[in-house]
């Protein structure tokens, strides 16, 4: 099955072992990866994705793609608690802006939260991941181990979303198809 | 749990290792201070000419989702390598778009092989269930 996978952390370096974790279950053919991400949300509430140094164009690019998945995995009421303090990426309105409609359809904030899948508070970070898995356990299980929580939308769930539009947000092209580290975090 | 044998690795695997190598060796590239060289260009030309005959020649081996996927992958690496050459010829603007389409369709290789490597496994750990 194909999924968007979400798993949140309390620290940065526990989220970069989740990533390597992640790559090991794919090198030992229990997971197929299509792409990966680390996010960090600061604790004034703001975004960040670690990113190669690249054109800023393209930094731009996925800026706005991550913040449009991380919408996507918060569900569409739950969207309305990921990014209630305005967080974005970057340029990553186009999906708070897309959420934000959605969002309406929750009466209150507890019913957005019931129905939240992913969060990400402040201080934490989470490893975004495109994943084909024929069992949630192989993930669930190692990353609980790292002490991560696993949030999950199937691939066509996602697609069902009002404000879905592949073209805009082509997710899966915005994470990293390998392992990438950034050099602040060398030891795994 | 169907958990599959680590020693089957076989040319799938490394045709998306050498597609996830030529992902990284380009977005390096794109971020240098003053761009990609020619040199690294025609490089890069030449490196996905070499991963689609690899993908080519793994065709007949894969089932028929595999199948599909890896014939999209060998596309979008032949789009890499168009794209590689004409950067390669181009400057200013040009160069720029056909940088940024080479790194678009590297990655959408990546991803191609990525799905047929899934489908692959998927049908070897149902066979394993």
């Amino acid at each position: 099955m194909r999924n968007y996978i979400a798993v949140v952390f309390n620290d940065t370096g526990k989220a970069y072992e989740g990533l390597h974790a992640l790559w090991q279950l794919d090198d030992h053919m229990e997971v197929t990866v299509h792409g990966a991400a680390v996010v960090h949300r600061d604790s004034l509430g703001q975004f960040q994705v670690d990113t190669k140094e690249t054109h800023p164009a393209l930094a731009t690019a996925v800026g706005v793609g991550i913040g449009a998945l991380l919408g996507a995995l918060a569900g569409p009421a739950g969207a309305a608690v990921g990014a209630a303090k305005g967080a974005g990426i970057g340029a990553a309105t186009g999906g708070v802006a897309g959420l934000a409609a959605d969002a309406g359809r929750a009466d209150t904030r507890e019913q957005a939260a019931l129905e939240a899948g992913f969060v990400l508070g402040d201080g934490q970070s989470a490893v975004i991941a495109d994943v084909s898995e024929d069992w949630t356990s192989p993930i669930n299980t190692r990353m609980k181990s790292l002490g991560g929580v696993v949030y999950r939308r199937a691939k066509s769930d996602l697609e069902g979303d009002s404000w879905y539009d592949s073209y805009l947000y082509p997710y899966d092209y915005y994470l990293y198809p390998y392992e990438y580290v950034p050099p602040a975090y060398p030891v795994l | 749990m169907g958990k599959i044998d680590t020693n089957i690795k076989d040319a799938l695997d490394n045709v998306r290792a050498a597609a996830q190598g030529l992902h990284g060796a380009i977005s390096d590239a794109a971020a240098k201070r003053g761009g990609a060289t020619k040199a690294d260009l025609e490089a890069f030309a030449q490196k996905a000419r070499a991963v689609a005959e690899s993908a080519k020649g793994s065709l007949n081996a894969q089932n028929e989702a595999a199948k599909k996927h890896l014939a999209d992958a060998v596309t979008h690496l032949e789009a890499t390598q168009k794209h590689a050459v004409e950067a390669a010829k181009s400057s200013g603007q040009a160069f720029q778009t056909s940088i940024k389409k080479t790194l678009a369709d590297a990655r959408a290789s990546v991803q191609k092989i990525s799905e047929a490597v899934a489908a692959k496994r998927s049908a070897v750990s149902n066979k394993t269930k």
